[in-house]
C-alpha cells in the first residue's frame, strides 16, 4: 500500500496569479517578485550621487503603484542585490520615480555604472510615511541635513500640490560644503512656485560660495517657530537630528510633532529579516519614519 | 481532535508506505559522543529501521525543513540590459516524522512572523502547506525549560502527535489527512486501558521536568538590566559564532546574497540564515556597526527571543528546548544569563 | 560580455606558482564543467599548469604558494610591477602556510635536515604580503573552486569582494554537522572564517584553520575553552600554528 499526501500548489491562490501589490500586506503574493523598471534618465549631481529616473516597465504595474512621502522601495539590481532608497519624487507623478542614490558599496557602486535603458527591479513601497494628513492647518519645518533632502523632495511636492492645505513652509538644508548641495537647480523654483522659505547653510565655504556658514542649527536665529502651531520633519545623520530635534524641543515643540527617518541595514523591507531591528521594533515596517518621541523612547536608535 | 490507537507494527507499515511516494523526514543518528551517546538529527529515510523513535534530543532543530538555511527565492535570466525572473516554491510533499512539543510550538511562532504578520512569505508557507508533521510526545531531558516557557505540550500545528504507550502508539489527531493515514492502518477507538496508560505515561513526563527559568518577568528584566554587566560577562565568552542561531528552532532572521553564474547569463537570489551575534549583522555602508561589540550582540539575541518578540505577539520567541546551550561551547545558555539577570536585581 | 547593459572587459590572468604544493593550481585547472566558462570570461596568458607558453600582459596575478628564496621574492616583484591586481591564493601565500613549520626551527637545521650539504638557496618562509603589497588573499587550504570563480566575477565586475566575515561553525551548522568537540576532538572553526562549507567538520575533523583568522575573532574565549576541556597547551599551540594563521595569539 502506498500514500501520497495530498500536495499544495500555493500559485493557484487567487491572490498569487496577480503582480504584487505591497500596499496590500496581509495578502499573500509574490513578496520576491519585483516590478522591472528602466532606468528613463540619470542626472548626476555631484561626485557621489546620481539621480534615477526609473519607470516601471509594465503600464498596470506603473498605473497600481501608489506611495506616500517618506515610503522607500527596494531596488534590485539581479545578480547583484538588493538596497533601502527613499523615493524622492511626487506621490502624483505616475511617469517615473526618483531615486537619489550615494555611491558607497557593491550594489549602489553598480548602479551608478548602469546607463540609461538598463532594467532594475523595485519591491514595494514599504515603510510608513510623513502623515502629511495630520499637518494640515499648521506650519510645516523641513530640515535637511547632506542626503537627508533626498527623502524630502517627496514631502516638499506634496506640500506643492496641496499648498493652501499647510500654513508656512520652511525649508532648512545643511551641507558640508557647497559641492554637496543636492538639487540647488530647483531652489528657486521651491521659493518662487511653490511658495516655500529656503535657508541653506554649509559647514565649509568654499571659494564662491556667498551663503551661511555654520551648522544647521544657525539657521535657526533667523526663523521664529511658532511651537503650538508648527510639525517638523528631520532628515540627516543621527548626530545631525538629535541636535535638531533636542533644538527644537527646548523652543517647545511637542517631540510627538517632530518626525525623523531612520536608517538602518535591510535585506528585506517586509519585518521578516530583522537585520533593521531596534530594540523591539522594525525600521522597515514600524519606520523608516518615526515621531522623536518613539525614537527616544527606543532602545539603541540614537 | 480525536484519539485513536496504532499498534507499533502497523506504524512501521505507515511509515514504509509514506516513505515510498513522500519524503519522509525523521530523527537519525551518525555519531556518538565522547560518552558513547547517540548524536541525532533530522534527516531524510531511506528505510523504517534508521527511524529512532527513542531518541533523546535533535543538535539541531528541524525548523531548515520550513526555513532552509539556505534558499534560493529567485532566479534571473540575464540578457544585455534586461532580464527575466523566476520564482519556484517548493511544494513536493514531505512528512516529518518525531517533532516534539516545543518543536511544533516553535513552528506556530514561526508562523506569526512568517505567515500571520505582514507580508507572508510565500516560500514558508508553501513549505509549511505541504508537510505532514507527526509529532512525538518524550521525557523531558535535564535541561529541557520548555514547561516555563509553556512550550511542553502542542495543542495545534500538527497532523498526527504519538505518545509511547507500550506496544502502541497513541494518537492525537489534528487534521483530516492525518485522520485518513492512521485509518488506513487499522487505527483503533481508544480502549479503556490505553486512556490509563497513556495518563500514566503523561503523569510520569509532568514529574520529569527538572529545569525552570524564571520567565514571568523576563522582558521587564531586559528593560531594567539592560545595562548589566551580566551581558558583559557573558559577552566576553561569547564566540559570535552563530551556533545558537542556527540550531534553534525558532530563530528566523536571515541575509540575502546575489550572485551570477560565471557568464553573467544567469543571477540568484538567496536566503541566508542568519544570526544576530554575527559580527556585521547591523553593519551599514561605509562600515558603521549599530552593534559593534559581542554583548551588545548577545545581549540582542535574548532581546529579541524574551522581549521583541513578547511586545509583538505575546509571547517569547524561546520555546525552552536548550539547543542553544548545548551547541555554545562558551556554556551560554538562557538557563544561565536569565538566572544572573534575576539574581543581579535581587540585589 | 554584458551585465546590465554595463559592458566587461575580458581581463588577462596570469597564474603563479611559488613555494606550496601547486594544489591550489590545481583547483583551478580542474573542474572541467567550467573551466570552459572561466576560459570565456578570461584571458589566460600565463598558466604553467595548462600551457607552458606564457605571456607578460597580464593584468590581474594569481599568486600561489609562500616566499621561501631569494629568486622567489625577485620574481614576485616583477609579476607585482606588471600587474594591476594582484591577488595571493591559498593557504601558503596568505598566512606562509604549511611551509611555516619549517620558519619554527633554525633554518641551518632546516636545510641540512632537507638538503644535506648541498649548498641552496633558501631563506625564511614568508607570505606573499610579507613581500610585495597584496590587493586581494583568497584564502583556504586548498583555496575553494566555486569561491575562486565568485572572485574571478567580483573582478571582472570590479566590485570589491566582501569575504563572509563569521566563522565556520555557521557553516558547520547549517550542514547539520555533529560539533567534533562532542565527540572530543579540537576544532578552531569558531575562530575561523568561513566560506569553505566547513569541509573538514564535515569528515569529522576539527578545523585547522586554513582560512586564517575570522573577522574580529575571539581567540581568548577559545583559548579558555580549549583548556577547560582538557587540550594540552602543546596540543593547542601545534593547532594555532598549523597554518600559521593565528600568529601572535600564542
Ligand atoms: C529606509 C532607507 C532609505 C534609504 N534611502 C537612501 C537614498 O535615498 N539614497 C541613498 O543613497 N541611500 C539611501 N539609503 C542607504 C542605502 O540603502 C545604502 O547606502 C545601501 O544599502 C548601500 O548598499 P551597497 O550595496 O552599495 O553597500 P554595501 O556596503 O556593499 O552593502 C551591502 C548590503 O548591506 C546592506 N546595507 C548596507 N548599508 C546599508 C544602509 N545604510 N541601509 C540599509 N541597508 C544597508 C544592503 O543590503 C547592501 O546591499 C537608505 C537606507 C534606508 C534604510
Ligand atoms: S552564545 Fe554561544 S553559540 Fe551563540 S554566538 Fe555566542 S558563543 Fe556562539
Ligand atoms: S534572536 Fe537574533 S538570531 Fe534569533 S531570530 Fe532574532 S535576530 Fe535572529
Ligand atoms: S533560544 Fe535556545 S532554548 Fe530557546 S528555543 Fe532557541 S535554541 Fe531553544
Ligand atoms: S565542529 Fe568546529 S566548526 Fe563545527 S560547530 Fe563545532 S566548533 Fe564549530
Ligand atoms: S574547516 Fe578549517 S581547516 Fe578545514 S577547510 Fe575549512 S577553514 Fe580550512
Ligand atoms: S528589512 Fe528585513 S526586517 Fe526590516
Amino acid at each position: 500500500m502506498s500514500l501520497q499526501i495530498p500536495h499544495h500548489d500555493i500559485n493557484l491562490e487567487p491572490s498569487m496569479s496577480k503582480p504584487p501589490d505591497f500596499n496590500r500586506q496581509s495578502v499573500l503574493m509574490h513578496t520576491e517578485r519585483g516590478f522591472k523598471s528602466e532606468v528613463i534618465s540619470i542626472v548626476p549631481l555631484t561626485t557621489q550621487e546620481k539621480l534615477f529616473h526609473i519607470r516601471i516597465c509594465d503600464p498596470c504595474e506603473r498605473e497600481n503603484f501608489t506611495f506616500l512621502p517618506g515610503q522607500f522601495v527596494m531596488l534590485e539590481l539581479p545578480g547583484c542585490g538588493e538596497v533601502p532608497i527613499s523615493i524622492s519624487s511626487s506621490t502624483s507623478n505616475k511617469e517615473f520615480i526618483a531615486l537619489c542614490v550615494r555611491k558607497v558599496g557593491k550594489v549602489t557602486g553598480m548602479l551608478h555604472r548602469l546607463k540609461q535603458g538598463a532594467i532594475v527591479g523595485i519591491r514595494g513601497p514599504f515603510g510608513t510615511h510623513f502623515p502629511m494628513e495630520k499637518m494640515v492647518g499648521y506650519n510645516i519645518l523641513l530640515i535637511a541635513g547632506g542626503l537627508g533632502i533626498v527623502p524630502l523632495r517627496s514631502p516638499i511636492y506634496w506640500t506643492k500640490e496641496h499648498r493652501s492645505d499647510y500654513k508656512d513652509i520652511t525649508v532648512m538644508y545643511g551641507a558640508k560644503e557647497p559641492g554637496q548641495i543636492l538639487f540647488d537647480y530647483q531652489f528657486e523654483e521651491w521659493r518662487k512656485i511653490y511658495g516655500l522659505k529656503m535657508l541653506t547653510i554649509v559647514q565649509e565655504a568654499g571659494e564662491n560660495w556667498n551663503g551661511r556658514v555654520g551648522l544647521i542649527t544657525e539657521l535657526f536665529k533667523e526663523v521664529t517657530i511658532d511651537p503650538d502651531n508648527t510639525f517638523a520633519i528631520v532628515c540627516g545623520p543621527p548626530v545631525m537630528f538629535k541636535f535638531v530635534c533636542g533644538h527644537l524641543s527646548n523652543l517647545g515643540l511637542p517631540r510627538q510633532r517632530m518626525f525623523v527617518s531612520l536608517e538602518r541595514r535591510m535585506h528585506c523591507g517586509m519585518g521578516k529579516c530583522c537585520r533593521c531591528n531596534v530594540g523591539s521594533t522594525f525600521t522597515c515596517l514600524d519606520g523608516p519614519v518615526f515621531d522623536y518621541w518613539t525614537v527616544m523612547n527606543l532602545k539603541e536608535a540614537i | 481532535m480525536l484519539f485513536r490507537t496504532i499498534t507499533k507494527e502497523n506504524f512501521r507499515k505507515m511509515v514504509e508506505a509514506l516513505m515510498e511516494n513522500n519524503e519522509v523526514i525523521g530523527p537519525k543518528w551518525r555519531d556518538r559522543d565522547t560518552e558513547g551517546n547517540k548524536i541525532y538529527r533530522f534527516l531524510k529515510l531511506n528505510t523504517f529501521d534508521e527511524l529512532q523513535m527513542d531518541y533523546t534530543r535533535s543538535y539541531s532543530s528541524p525548523k531548515n525543513y520550513f526555513l532552509p538555511f539556505k534558499e534560493d527565492l529567485s532566479t534571473y535570466r540575464l540578457e544585455d540590459k534586461d532580464w527575466e525572473q523566476e520564482i519556484h516554491y517548493t511544494i513536493h510533499p514531505r512528512v516529518i516524522i518525531g517533532m516534539r512539543a516545543c518543536d511544533i510550538n516553535a513552528l506556530l511562532k514561526l508562523d506569526q512572523v512568517l505567515v500571520k504578520s505582514a507580508y507572508p512569505n510565500p516560500h514558508y508557507v508553501a513549505r509549511r502547506r505541504n508537510t505532514l508533521i507527526i509529532g512525538l510526545d518524550h521525557e523531558p531531558l535535564e535541561d529541557c525549560f520548555c514547561r516555563s516557557m509553556n512550550s511542553d505540550t502542542a495543542f495545534h500545528g500538527f497532523d498526527l502527535f504519538l505518545t509511547d504507550i507500550g506496544e502502541k502508539y497513541f494518537v492525537a489527531i489534528n487534521s483530516d489527512t492525518g485522520y485518513m493515514i492512521v485509518n488506513r492502518f487499522d487505527a483503533r477507538e481508544v480502549a479503556e486501558d490505553d486512556q490509563r496508560r497513556y495518563k500514566e505515561v503523561k503523569g510520569r513526563i509532568e514529574t520529569k521536568f527538572k529545569t525552570q527559568v524564571d520567565v514571568t518577568i523576563v522582558p521587564e528584566l531586559m528593560d531594567l538590566e539592560f545595562e548589566s554587566d551580566v551581558w558583559k560577562k557573558w559577552g566576553d565568552k561569547c564566540l559570535s559564532c552563530g551556533s545558537c542561531a542556527m540550531v534553534c528552532p525558532t530563530c528566523y532572521c536571515y541575509g540575502i546574497e546575489e550572485h551570477t553564474n560565471l557568464t553573467f547569463t544567469k543571477a540568484t537570489k538567496r536566503r541566508v540564515l542568519y544570526s544576530c551575534n554575527l559580527l556585521d549583522f547591523a553593519t551599514v555602508a561605509g562600515g558603521h556597526n549599530f552593534r559593534p561589540e559581542a554583548h551588545i550582540r548577545l545581549k540582542y539575541r535574548y532581546y529579541h527571543q524574551f522581549r521583541g518578540f513578547v511586545e509583538a505577539f505575546n509571547q517569547s520567541l524561546c520555546v525552552g528546548c536548550n539547543r542553544c546551550g548545548k551547541a555554545c561551547l562558551a556554556g551560554i545558555s538562557p538557563k544561565v544569563v536569565i538566572d544572573d539577570l534575576i539574581e543581579t536585581e535581587k540585589r | 560580455m554584458k551585465y546590465l547593459g554595463i559592458t566587461l572587459e575580458r581581463p588577462k590572468i596570469g597564474v603563479f606558482s611559488f613555494t606550496g604544493c601547486e594544489g591550489c593550481q590545481l583547483q583551478i585547472a580542474n573542474k572541467e564543467e567550467t573551466l570552459k566558462d572561466l576560459f570565456g570570461v578570461v584571458e589566460v596568458v600565463n598558466f604553467r599548469e595548462i600551457s607552458s607558453e606564457g605571456r607578460d600582459d597580464y593584468e590581474i596575478a594569481f599568486v600561489e604558494g609562500s616566499i621561501t628564496t631569494e629568486s622567489e621574492s625577485a620574481r614576485v616583484k616583477k609579476i607585482r610591477k606588471q600587474a594591476g591586481t594582484l591577488v595571493a591564493i591559498g593557504a601558503c601565500a596568505c598566512l606562509g602556510g604549511v611551509n611555516n613549520l619549517k620558519s619554527r626551527f633554525s633554518l641551518p637545521d632546516v636545510v641540512k635536515e632537507v638538503y644535506g650539504t648541498h649548498p641552496i638557496d633558501t631563506g625564511p618562509v614568508r607570505k606573499v604580503k610579507d613581500v610585495v603589497r597584496v590587493d586581494i588573499e583568497l584564502p583556504g587550504c586548498p583555496i575553494s573552486k566555486p569561491e575562486f570563480e565568485w572572485l574571478v566575477r567580483h573582478l571582472i565586475l570590479g566590485i570589491e569582494p566582501q569575504f563572509l566575515q563569521y566563522s565556520v561553525c555557521v557553516e558547520c551548522k547549517q550542514r547539520l554537522n555533529s560539533c567534533v568537540f562532542d565527540m572530543g576532538m579540537m576544532c578552531l572553526g569558531p575562530i575561523t572564517r568561513a566560506g569553505c562549507n566547513a569541509v573538514c567538520p564535515r569528515n569529522r575533523l576539527g578545523c585547522w584553520g586554513c582560512r586564517g583568522p575570522a573577522e574580529e575573532a575571539n581567540f581568548e574565549s577559545l583559548m579558555e575553552i580549549l583548556r577547560e576541556r582538557g587540550f594540552s597547551e602543546e596540543h593547542i599551540a601545534e593547532r594555532m600554528n598549523f597554518f600559521n594563521a593565528f600568529g601572535g595569539i600564542l
